[in-house]
């Protein structure tokens, strides 16, 4: 039997149809609102595509927060390992994650939104494979399947690993109307093995650590003495850092040069500084989160005035096949809508040793 | 409206055309990978026929076809010139587009017209086993069955990754009796070597022709076979462009653009060299001869002209050519024969002196112009091929923008009916547009490792 863990945050989504723009400490008011839960509905729905699954056995929490909806969708192989007072909280999801890792599962599948996925890695980090039904009212961190049929179809079948950004969404910024996000961590999520694509690509897209690899090999390669890097946050970048013998920040933006570290997890100022004072500065990013942002979510630090001071052509965006496929359209959101404009329709991401795509942009969505 | 221009099947040319008789000065000369000293015909006797050496070094401007190979080539040649009517009414182009339909040969493209004198030559000079590479597959299917006529045997080193996506080429070479095997294999030093290193290689010609050589040099009975890229490849292509030439001549024109899709360069040597003979003897000056090749291994509009080697391992002497590195493994996009990081020397010395130009597209475009030309003029055509069509697309809607009414010639090279899951992929938006980061190797080209 496969053990998978299960939780529902019962008011993720809530706030979002009264206009709450989230519901993190803001379950009351959206109830006070008229918000009708809806996440309830979102869990059926993946379950009852489960519930032909023998190999199966839930480890969830006591009522609305798992159990009520496993026995509705008809699922009888699963334990409750958790059990909540009164209304559910952040920290019930967190002690509820804690008590499924004690079980042994193989994989903690939870509904909810941005802040349920910060509250389920925060403990999970990267032991097990998480996944997100999406139910919430923001969802910029990448964990969360498609919809709750495609988190169905990766639960049961065989999947391999993929990394995926969580983000953390600043819920009193975002009320007022201002976007702050920031990489949160890089979970592991599971990932379709693709193998009913075309062969050519089963060869390809076998093994993400094997892509990542190939990008370091030919960032190494291209790298020129002299030459000021600024390299985003990310497991693609971290790559190319490893390649060179370096730690780099993980989540954060760091400064090489001549194969060393200049500046750890720089803020802007730094940035803005080192640009100014080296004459010849390239940045090294990978498109972050579900959307794909190359610029504008989750590394701030390289904002518009850093990359104009680099030059918009010294950008050199990274990313592997895996997570290109998943993000058919890239996006900038850098705060400068006249440097998104110099974006263009389209831009070359390396994925692969001396191999590139040409990938369509989005601007500000 | 003829549609259709026909030659008779006497008049399947009885000699090929040489271009190297034309060019200003010789060509370098390929030069043996351990001396760097010029090969000579004993180096290579190991692995060719002497006929085929002769043929490779000669500088006489015609080489006579043996009567035997014109009779093997009467099962489809002359092959047919199209005046593509529906393709000009569709694009509203006042230009003039014709193609030379290569499909028509038992293998469904063009590498027949060398494969049978390849095979013919091997024969003769008593060998009994040849050994070759095939990235997309018609290559191979065309040597299994140019050997199977000789009563040779016949392994190929099939490029993995085409292996697994075009199964029924690999049927076809069983069909002919030949022996097709996936690349990299355990099967020699070369591939062991690459798989060891990466056991999840989706393989590259230059790795096929590796052990396809190893292959050869290890074995007394056994020669070796290349589907491009040589000189006597280009030769024997060179029919196509002498049959167009003359079937032009009956509909009273001469093309003011000729074009070819590239790979190793051989199609668009056939179709090319004897006009570019002409340009080169002063009769046509103008002519504007295009490659057309992939925007992921662009090997014409982005390589460096030096001295390489023709495969990965470096077993091969060195060629002065456009290339991108013998150590790149191109994308595995679906145009696999157009996979070469090199190109005939002939074709690059031709682009280097400006002779002929190279442009290069992404998969998603030649696809679309792939597409057009299917729901026109009816044919369904290979990837490779689908890059000339394009490209003689492109040139009509110049024509359209100018109102010149310029005559395009392009080489359709051969059908794309093993292709469909290529052309799947296509309708359900999963091909990758891969392009070659030409401007960062550009930038850091010294630290790259030294090409020769």
């Amino acid at each position: 039997m496969r053990r998978i863990g299960f939780l529902i945050n019962p008011v993720a989504g809530m706030g979002g149809s009264v206009g709450l723009k989230g519901t993190d400490g803001n379950a009351d008011e959206a109830r006070r609102r008229g918000a009708l839960p809806g996440a309830q509905d979102r869990a059926a729905t993946t379950l009852r595509h489960l519930s032909a699954s023998p190999d199966l056995c839930f480890v969830t929490c006591s009522g609305e927060m798992g159990e009520s909806v496993l026995h509705k969708s008809g699922i009888t192989s699963y334990r409750v390992a958790y059990s909540f007072q009164g209304n559910s909280t952040a920290e019930d999801t967190k002690r509820a994650v804690s008590a499924f890792l004690q079980e042994g599962v193989e994989l903690i599948l939870f509904c909810g939104g941005d802040g349920t996925a910060r509250d389920v890695f925060e403990v999970t980090q990267r032991t097990v494979p998480i996944l997100g039904i999406p139910a919430g009212v923001k969802m910029y961190s990448a964990v969360f399947a498609l919809d709750p049929v495609t988190a169905a179809a990766l639960v049961s079948g065989p999947f391999g690993i993929r990394d995926a950004e969580v983000m953390d969404v600043d819920e009193e910024a975002y009320r007022k109307g201002v976007l702050s996000t920031h990489l949160f961590g890089i979970a592991r999520i599971p990932a379709r093995a693709h193998m009913t694509q075309v062969a050519k690509q089963v060869f390809e897209e076998a093994d993400e650590e094997r892509a990542k690899e190939e990008i370091a090999r030919f960032i190494e390669e291209v790298m020129l003495q002299g030459v000021l890097y600024i390299v985003g946050a990310g497991t693609t970048t971290d790559a190319i850092a490893g390649r060179l013998g370096i730690k780099k920040t993980l989540l954060g933006v760091d400064a090489i040069k001549d194969g060393g570290i200049v500046a750890f997890d720089a803020d802007e100022k730094i940035l803005l500084d080192l640009a100014t004072r080296y004459p010849e500065t390239r940045i090294i990013i990978s498109p972050i989160g579900a959307q794909g942002f190359i610029l504008g979510r989750g590394n701030q630090q390289i904002s518009a005035a850093v990359v104009r001071k680099a030059g918009l052509r010294n950008l050199i965006v990274v990313a592997t096949p895996h997570k290109l496929r998943e993000t058919p359209l890239l996006y900038v959101d850098s705060g400068d809508p006249v440097l998104d404009r110099e974006f263009g329709e389209s831009i070359q991401v390396i994925s692969g040793y001396r191999i590139a795509q040409r990938r369509k942009i989005v601007r500000s969505p | 409206m003829q549609t259709k221009i026909l030659l008779d099947e006497e008049q399947i040319p009885k000699k090929w055309y040489n271009v190297q008789a034309d060019l200003p000065t010789p060509l370098d000369p390929p030069l043996h990978p351990a001396t760097h000293k010029p090969v000579g015909p004993d180096d290579l006797k190991t692995i060719f026929p002497m006929d085929l050496i002769r043929q490779e070094v000669t500088t006489d401007r015609y080489v006579d076809i043996p009567e035997e190979v014109r009779d093997v080539l009467r099962l489809w040649r002359p092959s047919p010139l199209y005046r593509a009517y529906r393709l000009e009414k569709f694009l509203k182009t006042p230009a003039k587009i014709y193609y030379k339909w290569e499909g028509v040969s038992p293998a469904g493209s063009h590498k027949t017209n060398t494969s049978i004198p390849q095979a013919y030559y091997n024969m003769k000079a008593g060998i009994e086993r040849l050994a070759t590479e095939t990235g997309a597959g018609q290559w191979g299917s065309a040597l299994a069955f140019a050997t199977m006529l000789y009563d040779l045997e016949c392994t190929i080193y099939m490029v993995r990754s085409s292996y697994t996506q075009k199964p029924y080429r690999k049927s076809m070479m069983h069909v002919w009796g030949a022996e097709c095997i996936p690349s990299p294999s355990t099967k020699t030093n070369s591939g062991r070597a690459v798989l060891e290193k990466d056991p999840e290689t989706p393989g590259a010609l230059g790795i096929a022709i590796s052990e396809a050589v190893e292959d050869a040099a290890t074995h007394a009975n056994t020669n070796y076979a290349l589907g491009s890229v040589l000189n006597h490849v280009c030769l024997h292509q060179t029919v196509i462009g002498l049959e167009c030439r003359e079937q032009l001549a009956m509909v009273d024109d001469y093309p003011d653009v000729v074009i070819g899709c590239v790979g190793g360069g051989s199609n668009f040597a056939g179709i090319s060299f004897p006009f570019a003979g002409d340009k080169l003897t002063g009769k046509h000056k103008d002519t504007d001869i295009i490659g057309a090749e992939p925007a992921s291994c662009p090997t014409l509009t982005k390589g460096l002209y030096t001295y390489d080697f023709g495969d990965v391992a470096g077993l091969t002497p060195l060629l002065k050519m456009f290339t991108l590195g013998h150590d790149f493994v191109p994308p595995s996009m679906h145009a696999g024969g157009l996979r070469y990081h090199g190109d005939s020397p002939i074709v690059s010395r031709l682009v280097h002196d400006g002779v002929m130009r190279a442009v290069a597209y992404h998969q998603s475009e030649v696809f679309e112009a792939a597409q057009t030309f299917a729901r026109t003029e009816g044919l369904i055509v290979a990837p490779e091929t689908s890059h000339a069509v394009k490209s003689a697309i492109d040139e009509a809607l110049v024509c359209k923008q100018t109102g010149e009414d310029k005559t395009i010639l392009f080489n359709c090279s051969g059908h794309g009916n093993f292709d469909m899951t290529a052309y799947d992929a296509f309708y359900s938006g999963e091909l990758v547009d891969y392009e070659y980061p030409d401007e960062l190797i550009r930038q850091a080209i010294g630290r790259i490792p030294k090409i020769s």
